[in-house]
């Protein structure tokens, strides 16, 4: 499988993160020889997905991250002559912090469990990842709950899971009764499964009739069937990464589900949001007038721009504000500034509240109900699209592949090559990184802002209906003004990323503490611990949690070029990703960073369509290599770009 | 009884190390032609065939080749994605690209399962067969046995240059991806969303296949 890389390149891209992905595709595209890797076994970097199996595996190799060995890696310094000099890049990732998990449902620990059919990276990780979450706490049998938490070392040793943060007493109370509910177990020590069973079927008689239980063994051994997204984001279908998807016609590797639904948090209900025409007209929750006013104000949003007389006196206010003079309900002000704008009710200002509720109503209608679009299988998916778009027209790939440290020119101060982790030398002209790959010594002047994230497992949804595969958003307005918003995210197994019968709900904001500080007051609003024991009915109609994750992800999206020290002028950086729910920043890296480079070149035009393309069988000017020296396949000249998709050439299963 | 037509559309991929001869296969099968010059794959994705294969049912395959540089072993998962079955190839004078066989199938079944969670028929190719070196294959029955172990549905000697056993390889994928395929029918996802160039449209997956 593996042969000796060549050493000569355009351009090496280091990081397989969305923009890098991007910048590959379209360096590719114009033809230039592109290196692409990434030190680790998987594609997308931050902006990867996991099964649940390689989710573990990517927990503990975040909690192993500091003490990564030396191993095999060759030296550098023999390779450098005394008119270069080296910079070195950083050997571990250091962007995730306080990653906890937390495991609700019941795990036969007899049970040798294991995903079927996973790709076994590492051949230990799958059990051992189950089996040391924190043996302290587990009973030697059946039992119903145990949490844990995973600690980054040195980010907060101090903290174990025995003391999780006492001066939030809410939260201490919360896991104290999860607490308690394994101890109860403990105390009745079923010693087997059977019995259990026959436990459950009692009180599901008396209890109302509950379809699904869940068990964490189903859960691992379903892992394949979870596409778990490390960050949550999804499309507008007039964004910038739509556009491009379709421009560069990547989009024939990618397929979408339409977000179902906007939800809205208020007064304690999940309820939805009607935001097309219909959805307002068939909506029983608000009334004519409502309807009316909604519709009227919709309306205006749409081409605001020529009405400036109806906010122009407003536009040094708050959006908030603005609305309560638009004879607007308190129900309507909510939806529009939680649920459509999407805004802050004490930053927004009126232009840009107005600037978002018209974005919003565009993307209404092209494909969908609303919005927003969200990949098949996951965000993950879609780095990698570009990724094999680069590896079509030439780039080559290599994962698993570090990189030591740049070789630069004292002279020109320019960056010759890179060396890799076997000592090999690689040659190129231009070079982007990802900037997570940078030595502190670069970043040692950088503040970073933080992303909190919560992934669960759920059995229901925050809001059910007669689908149970329902793709939703919904936006939790911060409780104190000023905090930041929550936006929550719900999967059903139909996109692919989470088995039957149970949600994949991603939870995101800004940090202003840790991931589970900032969102579990939010998590325990909508849903409740999964309880085998009994539970009184109001709680019943809130969705049961069967797993947790909370992280923090480094967010070095507003980093400016020249806060990184002493890079040479043609080693361009890409970030990591933002915190919006859209992906308008990654692209718009992406192509300045390749107009950049290569001013006079297209940025992702459309590739021939695989069916127009001529195989020239008397090839008179053979390769030497296959990679060297790049040609276009031919294209037949009577087709143009513009119709280049025609039904049924797309495979389409 | 089936409808008096059908069509059928397969992802099939082609897969091997670098040099074994996936292209000069896909070109030899569906445009009929051998170049020996080597030349690695730029700008395609996939070619397609199309099969008649019986007087009801139209077969059209798409053969997607791994991109040739991505010859590390990196497939992204675009690649595996919704493929129905495949042809593992390798070099009978290069045993080295033999042993890497149940490398490439390990790692197509960890990457791969149809919606029933069962794994894709793959079928294996001892290409170059014409060049008379096959001291692999002077045992059939051990070939045989291979293939058992490892779950390939068949193999064949093939020889993209002399026009060998390719057709015959096919027809032997196809018949049993057509016979597997029957139960899969229920796992179409609805409802899914493709963005083209040309018309954005939301595609039914139950109106697949036509073109």
């Amino acid at each position: 499988m593996a042969d000796s890389l060549p050493t000569e390149f355009d351009v090496v891209i280091i990081g397989t993160g969305l923009p890098e992905s991007i910048l590959a595709a379209a360096c590719s595209r114009s033809g230039q020889r592109v290196l692409h890797v990434d030190s680790r076994s998987y594609y997308g970097g931050n902006w990867a997905s996991f099964s649940f199996s390689g989710l573990l595996s990517w927990l503990k190799e975040c909690q192993q991250n500091s003490n990564v060995g030396e191993e095999g890696t060759a030296t550098w310094q023999d390779l450098i002559d005394e008119t270069e000099e080296a910079i070195t890049l950083r050997k571990e990732d250091a962007t995730i912090q306080h990653t906890e998990v937390f495991c609700y449902v019941g795990q036969d620990v007899e049970d040798n469990v294991q995903e079927v059919g996973a790709l076994q990276k590492n051949p230990s990780s799958v059990e051992s990842s189950i089996l040391t979450l924190d043996s302290a706490c587990l009973p030697e049998e059946r039992h119903t709950s145990y949490l844990t938490s995973y600690e980054v070392p040195g980010t907060n040793t101090q903290k174990s899971d025995r003391e999780l943060s006492p001066e939030v007493t809410d939260t201490e109370e919360w896991l104290e009764k999860e607490k308690y509910c394994e101890d109860k177990t403990c105390v009745y020590t079923v010693s087997d499964g059977e019995k259990d069973e026959n436990k459950l079927r009692v009180k599901d008689n008396t209890d109302k009739p509950k379809k699904n239980r869940i068990s964490y063994s189903q859960i691992v051994k379903e892992g394949r069937r979870f596409n778990i997204d490390l960050v949550s984001k999804l499309l507008y279908s007039q964004g910038s990464l739509i556009d491009l998807l379709i421009k560069s016609n990547v989009s024939r590797y990618a397929e979408f589900k339409n977000v179902t639904r906007i939800l809205a948090f208020r007064e304690g209900k999940v309820e939805q949001v009607p935001c097309s025409r219909a959805d307002v007209f068939n909506s029983k929750e608000l009334t004519m007038v409502e309807k009316r006013m909604l519709m009227k104000f919709l309306t205006f949003c749409l081409d605001y721009e020529q009405h400036p007389d109806e906010y122009q006196a407003f536009e040094q206010c708050l959006f908030s504000e603005y609305l309560k003079t638009k004879k607007l309900t308190p129900n309507l002000r909510h939806f529009i500034l939680h649920s459509i704008a999407m805004t802050s009710e004490s930053s927004c200002s009126t232009l840009d509240g107005l600037k978002a509720t018209k974005t919003f109503l565009q993307c209404l209608g092209r494909f969908g109900n609303t919005p927003f679009l969200f990949p098949l299988y996951g965000q993950g998916e879609i780095p990698q699209c570009f990724c094999r778009m680069s590896a079509v027209f030439g780039g080559i790939y290599c994962l698993r592949h570090k990189v030591q440290c740049f070789v630069v020119d004292r002279e020109s101060g320019r960056c010759k090559a890179i060396i890799d982790h076997f000592g090999q030398r690689i040659n190129a002209k231009y070079f982007i990184v990802e900037d997570s790959y940078l030595s502190e010594e670069a970043c040692s002047t950088v503040q970073y802002r933080q992303i909190s994230r919560a992934v669960l497992i759920t059995d229901q949804s925050i809001l059910k209906t007669e689908s149970d595969q329902q793709v939703s958003i919904l936006i939790v307005p911060p409780v104190e003004p000023g905090a930041c918003a929550v936006r929550v995210m719900e999967l059903c197994s139909a996109t692919m990323t989470c088995m039957k019968d149970t949600y994949l709900v991603h939870l995101t904001c800004s940090s202003s503490k840790t991931a589970r500080e900032d969102l579990e007051s939010v998590v325990k609003k909508l849903f409740t611990p999964y309880a085998e024991a009994e539970i009184d009915k109001e709680e019943l109609t809130k969705p049961q949690l069967l797993w947790a994750l909370y992280f923090n992800m480094r967010d070095s999206s507003g980093i400016n070029r020249s806060s990184y020290n002493g890079l040479p002028s043609n080693v361009y950086v890409c970030s990591g990703p933002d915190c919006e729910l859209g992906n308008d920043h990654a692209v718009k890296q992406a192509e300045t960073l390749f107009q950049e480079i290569f001013p006079n070149e297209e940025f992702c035009p459309p590739p021939p369509n695989p069916e127009d393309i001529i195989f020239d069988g008397d090839d008179k000017q053979p390769e030497a290599s296959g990679t060297s020296n790049i040609k276009m396949a031919k294209l037949e000249s009577s087709k143009e770009s513009k119709s280049l998709e025609s039904p049924g050439k797309h495979f389409q299963n | 009884m089936q409808a008096p037509h059908r069509e059928h559309l397969y992802k099939l991929l082609v897969i091997g190390d670098l040099g074994v001869g996936k292209t000069s296969i896909i070109k030899r099968y569906v445009h009929q032609n051998f170049s020996s010059h080597y030349r690695a794959t730029i700008g395609v994705d996939f070619a397609l065939k199309v099969l008649h294969w019986d007087p009801e049912t139209v077969v059209r395959l798409q053969l997607w080749d791994i991109a040739g540089q991505e010859r590390f072993g990196n497939m992204t998962r675009v690649y595996y994605r919704e493929a129905m079955g495949a042809f593992i190839v390798f070099d009978v004078t290069r045993p080295a690209t033999f042993e890497a066989v149940a490398k490439w199938k390990n790692d197509l079944d960890s990457k791969l399962t149809l919606p029933n969670g069962k794994p894709v028929s793959v079928v294996l190719l001892a290409n170059k067969c014409d060049q008379g070196k096959d001291v692999l294959l002077n045992n059939g029955l051990k070939m045989d046995q291979f293939c058992k172990e490892h779950g390939f549905v068949g193999w064949f000697e093939t020889s993209a240059k002399e026009n060998i056993n390719i057709d015959e390889a096919s027809r032997c994928l196809v018949k049993h991806i057509l016979a597997n395929e029957c139960d899969l029918m229920e796992s179409i996802e609805p409802d899914v969303v493709k963005p083209h160039l040309a018309s954005p449209k939301v595609v039914s997956c139950s109106s697949c296949a036509k073109s």
